[in-house]
Order: structure tokens, then sequence, then C-alpha cells
């Protein structure tokens, strides 16, 4: 289905680009593999949407180089188009349009035959769930429809790379589990995707990798290894709160009360330690019912990092 | 080429299903239709009692130019406000980038949106088939004055479009934009008229005036005056930029006797009759005894005698329109390097 080369994927180095004076993208670098989900994390103002619209061939960059499948965005960006699929964190439709008008005339920008991209927008409107909106004009969709619309446009042309910024957001629980579950078969079936999101948790479920910006750079190699072997907070939640506190008071042990009075924080260097602690706790009797980092991964190292950055 | 003449047609009824929607539109061209209605049945009871006092039945050549001024008019006063903000009302909407990142090349992008705004000006004409007809039917319309002003109103449109389609891509502000097109439709129109008016004030001729009249007692006296009066032969170019000024000067003018019968002519005449430069020396004799004058020239010999100008009007016009498209393909191209396009400083 999608060829297989050693090209394969988005490669980007040394990339800049600035708006009269203002950095809003000042050094990235970095490679988002095929096969793989690459969740691209980063406060307001990191340079996220800046670095997409660069990857989508709408901006030019000052500086760098981007490769997608091995294809120059600056030198020819028609083969790019053709293998890329891109939603934009807000999406303008056609207000006037109906779902699978909006599809179909997308499909036909790609160059797909009338019959073709009619059946590919029945296909995707099916796979979005917005069958009871297919004739109503997109005007009429909610937030989160829209949402679903935008995704179902990205993936018209049936893209080996795709650039989706903020997917989830204004999506219900159920949307969300459904985009998560979609993005890990395309993911399977080989294509290259790139997330950008501030919801964090979300992004933990379904990204292999992730690269971090900050004030418009990647952030590499020691930094994040820093950051990420910051010890971790941990949240210890027990039927019975004093038979915890004094356990943990006992061994020496801080720890910092959380909005829930049943639960206590535990700052925790490693998952080793976490496990010991957990032994001994239940060794001792206290009923611990919960027992689980308080963020994820993702999470705390973009937290680190910022505190970092701020300090 | 195939494909690209696909691309842009593609783009072009996007546009006319998108923005060209809904009752507005039609209520609009209602409208339009009960005026010419009105114009029609009006311009028929008035042309033909003049015209059977005449002798003639030839209303009609009437009757056509005024509904082709009507259209003329209409269509440059609605292409603007479907095409002044077609490239940058999409990036607004957000609608322009997702367009760009298929395979749509900028081009197809840019004369797709000038097609629809053109077919949408165009669409005045459609509507006025009916009394074109009726016009025709009455009688005295040739058919190069209907060859010609279709043409001419339909390259006149486009002109506009064109204009209001560029102006769009160049300009960053849909509302700026918009009345940057409006004010480009104006002064040609009316801003060529000002100027001509006050270019021929400004620049004035001095008249040598010989009066000669009875004194009342039989002996004609004679009188010289001199007066200041505004030469529009040194000014009569200005008008050749104007569209009713095109349209009227291109079509062929036909007679009814020595005057021209429509509209069209009469004002090719107006036109035709400021590059004749006025007599620096004018005689106003009323005496009974004095030589009879020489005769004045008739509109036929007018129009005969002066310089066509409707073509340089035409290419002028039509420049502009390229050039505005041009400049517009070139800044909306995408990868581009230009500030923003549309997106937040992230």
């Amino acid at each position: 289905m999608i060829e297989q080369n050693s090209d394969r994927g988005i490669r980007v180095s040394g990339l800049a680009r600035s708006f009269g004076g203002v950095a809003a993208v000042r050094d990235v670098t970095f490679e988002a593999a095929p096969g793989r989900v690459t969740a691209l994390v980063g406060p307001n103002g990191s340079g996220k949407t800046t670095l997409l619209l660069m990857l989508a061939t709408l901006l030019a960059p000052d500086h760098g180089t981007i490769r997608i499948d091995g294809h120059d965005p600056m030198a020819d960006p028609r083969p790019v188009r053709s293998l890329l699929g891109w939603m934009p964190d807000a999406l303008g439709s056609w207000a006037a349009l109906s779902v699978r008008m909006t599809l179909e005339l997308t499909g036909r920008l790609y160059g797909i035959q009338a019959d073709a991209a009619s059946a590919r927008a029945h296909e995707l409107i099916e796979l979005v769930d917005l069958v009871e909106f297919t004739e109503r004009p997109t005007r009429v969709l909610s937030r989160g429809q829209k949402q679903r619309l935008s995704l179902a446009r990205a993936l018209v042309h049936d893209p080996s790379v795709l650039l989706l910024d903020e997917p989830a957001s204004g999506l219900d629980p159920g949307a969300r589990v459904a985009l998560r579950e979609l993005l890990r078969r395309l993911a399977d079936e080989g294509r290259t995707i790139l997330i950008a999101s501030h919801i964090l948790a979300e992004l933990e479920e379904v990204a292999d990798d992730a690269v971090f910006l900050q004030l418009g750079s990647t952030v590499g190699g020691e930094r994040l290894t820093a950051a990420q072997s910051k010890p971790r907070n941990w949240r210890i939640r027990a039927l019975d709160l004093t038979a915890l506190t004094a356990a943990l008071t006992s061994r020496g042990i801080e720890f910092a009360a959380t909005a829930d009075p049943a639960e206590a924080l535990v700052a925790l260097a490693s998952e080793a330690d976490a496990a010991a602690l957990l032994a001994r706790l239940v060794s001792a009797g206290v009923p611990v019912s919960a027992f689980a980092p308080s963020v994820g991964d993702l999470e705390q190292t973009f937290l680190d990092l910022n505190a970092d950055g701020a300090r | 080429m195939k494909g690209f003449w696909r691309g842009l047609w593609l783009i072009a009824s996007i546009e006319l299903r998108q923005r060209v929607r809904g009752v507005a539109w039609y209520v609009l061209l209602g409208v339009f239709v009960v005026l010419l209605l009105i114009v029609t049945i009006l311009l028929a009871i008035t042309l033909n009692v003049t015209a059977s006092a005449a002798g003639t039945s030839d209303a009609g050549a009437g009757i056509f130019s005024t509904i082709i001024y009507f259209v003329l008019l209409l269509g440059t006063l609605v292409a603007p406000a479907v095409s002044g903000n077609a490239i940058n009302g999409d990036r607004e909407a957000g609608t322009l980038a997702t367009t760009q990142v298929t395979l749509v090349t900028t081009a197809q992008l840019v004369l797709g949106k000038f097609l629809a705004a053109w077919l949408t000006a165009l669409a005045f004409l459609v509507v006025s088939i009916p009394f074109l007809i009726a016009a025709q039917v009455l009688g005295g319309v040739q058919g190069s004055t209907i060859g010609v002003s279709i043409l001419v109103l339909a390259v006149e449109l486009g002109v506009v479009a064109a204009v209001g389609v560029g102006l769009s891509g160049i300009v960053r502000r849909p509302l700026f934009s918009l009345v940057v097109t409006y004010l480009v439709v104006a002064a040609l129109s009316v801003g060529t008229l000002i100027g001509f008016a006050l270019g021929g004030v400004v620049v004035e001729t001095r008249i040598t005036t010989h009066s000669s009249y009875d004194d009342g007692t039989g002996t004609c006296i004679t009188e010289d005056s001199t007066s200041m009066q505004p030469s529009f032969n040194r000014v009569w170019w200005i008008l050749a930029a104007n569209p009713y000024v095109v349209l009227a000067d291109a079509v062929p003018t036909h007679y009814r006797g020595s005057d021209p019968d429509d509209l069209f002519g009469l004002i090719k005449l107006g036109v035709r009759s400021a590059q004749i430069p006025p007599e620096t020396s004018q005689s106003y004799v009323d005496c009974p005894t004095a030589q009879v004058d020489s005769p004045q020239p008739t509109s036929r010999q007018i129009i005969d005698s002066t310089v066509p100008s409707w073509f340089v009007g035409l290419l002028l016009q039509l420049a502009l329109a390229v050039a505005a498209l041009l400049v517009a393909t070139r800044l909306t191209r995408a990868p581009s390097r230009r500030l923003a396009e549309g997106s937040r400083i992230a």
C-alpha cells in the first residue's frame, strides 16, 4: 500500500521562521518515523502551529530544511501536498456546503475523479461518524463535529503523512477514544503521524515518540533526559488516611496533601522506588486503594521543562 | 492543460455554490427584472410616440441601449461585492489554507475565483435577455449593435470582477479591499467624468466674439468682446477610460436621419464633440442685412471627423485587470515568505 523506502517520514533540521522580528520558530530539529505517532508538545507560543504551517507547505522557513517522505516542500510543494494530510487547529469550512459536498470537492481538489471522490466522501463520513449530517450545511456543525469533519478532510486523499493540530479539542470522550483508535490504526498501516496538542493525557495514550518545543526550539538530549529523570509525584489513595500518613511518617517519607482528603502525594525518583514503597505500605497493612503517577510522563516532562525555562 | 481548466472550474463552482446562494441573491435579481420592466415599458411608450412622429418605427434601438447600460450599472455595482473579498475573505474564514494544501495551483485558485465573480455579474445580462429580445422585436436594433455592445459589456464586467479578485489577494482586510474595489469602479465611472469637467474648466481658451446687431435704425453695429471658455478638447481623453464611454464609443452608430438612433450614439456624439476645439473667433449675427453664417456640422459629420478612443480605454482597463490578477497570484502563492498568512503568530 505505502511504498517502503528509507526517506519516509518527516525530517526537519535547523528550521527557523520569524514574523517581522518576532521569532516564532528558532531552531527546530527532529524526525518523525513512519508507522509511529509522534507527539509535538509545547506551551502556547512555543511555535507548534508555525512549525505545522511550514510542514504543511503553507509557510516558507527562513532557514533550515524540511523533508517529507524525502520531498522538499520549498523546492516542489506538489508531491508533498499529494501525500500530506493537514488538519488545522481551527477548521475553516465552506459554510454553505454540505458535509458530503465538502469532502467530495476536497477530494476533487486533490485530483480524484468525481465517482471516486463521492465514494470516498461517504466512506469518511462513516469513519468519523457524521452520517446524520451528510446533507447538512457545515455551518450547523458543533465544534466537535467540525473537528471530525476536519479530520475526514485531512484523510480524503489517503495521505501517508498526517499533521494534526489539536485534533481532540472539542471532542466528547467517546469521540476521543474513537480518534485514538483511528490514529493507532492509521499509524499501524505505516503512516507517519505528527500530533500537536495541549491535552497531554490524551497524547500519552497514543503517542509513541515525543518532540518537545520550547520558545521555538526543540528540546533535545540532555535537558530532556534530565527532565525525564526528575522525581515524579505519585498519588497514593488509602481507605484509612491516618494509617497511610503514619506509615509514611514512620519511614521518614515526605508527603503532601491533595484536594482529596483520602490522598497523599509522594515524590519518587523512579518506578522501582514506587514499587518498593507500595510493597512496604501493603505489608504494613495500609489499605491502599490506588497508587499511580499523579500526571503522565509527557505532562511531567512538559511541566519540568517549563519550570526550567521559567527559572 | 485539461487538468488546469478542470481545477479552475472546480474552484469557480465551489465559489458559486458558496457565495452565490441564498434568497437575497434572487431577490436582487428579481428587483432588477422589475426595474427593467418599468424602464422598458416607459421607454417603449415615449420612444414610440416620437418615432411614429418621425414616421419610423425603431424605438427598439433606444430601449436596447438603455437596457445594456442598466446591466452595466448593476453589474459594476454588484461585481465588487462578489469579488472584492474573494481571497482575503477565504483567508479570514480559514478556507484558503485548506484549499492551498490541495493540488490546486495558485493560478487556478485566483482565476477560478475571477471566473465565478464574472459569471455572477453576467447573470444580470442573462436575466435581461427577454427585454433585449423585446427591444429587438420593436425594431431598429442593428445586428452590429447587439454583438458589439454585449461583447464590450461582458468585458467591462470582467474587468471589474478581475480588479475585485486581484485586490482581495493584494489587500489583507476584506472590508478594505471591497471599498478599494468600489473606489476603482467609482474612479472609472464617475471620477473620469469629474476629471474631464474640472480639467476642461482649468484649461480655458480665450474666445473672441464678434457680435453684430441692429441698433434699431437699420445700421448694423459690430462689437468685439473676449471671454474664457472651457476647452474640453484638451482633456477629452480622460473620458476614454470610462466604461460607459468605452461601450458607447465601441458600438457602431446607426443614424435616424442625421442623428444617432440610440443612447450609445448620443453619448458617443457628446464625447466626440468634446474633441473639437472651440472656435477662438465666434460670430454672433443678429442683423437682417448680414451674410448667413456657415452651417453647424451634423452629428454624423462630428462622429466621422473625430477619433475613436474606446480601444485605448479598454486596453488600459484590461491592463489594470491583468496586473491585479498577476500580483494577487504572486502574493497568494504558498509556501509563502510573506508575513503571517492569516495565521496568528504562534
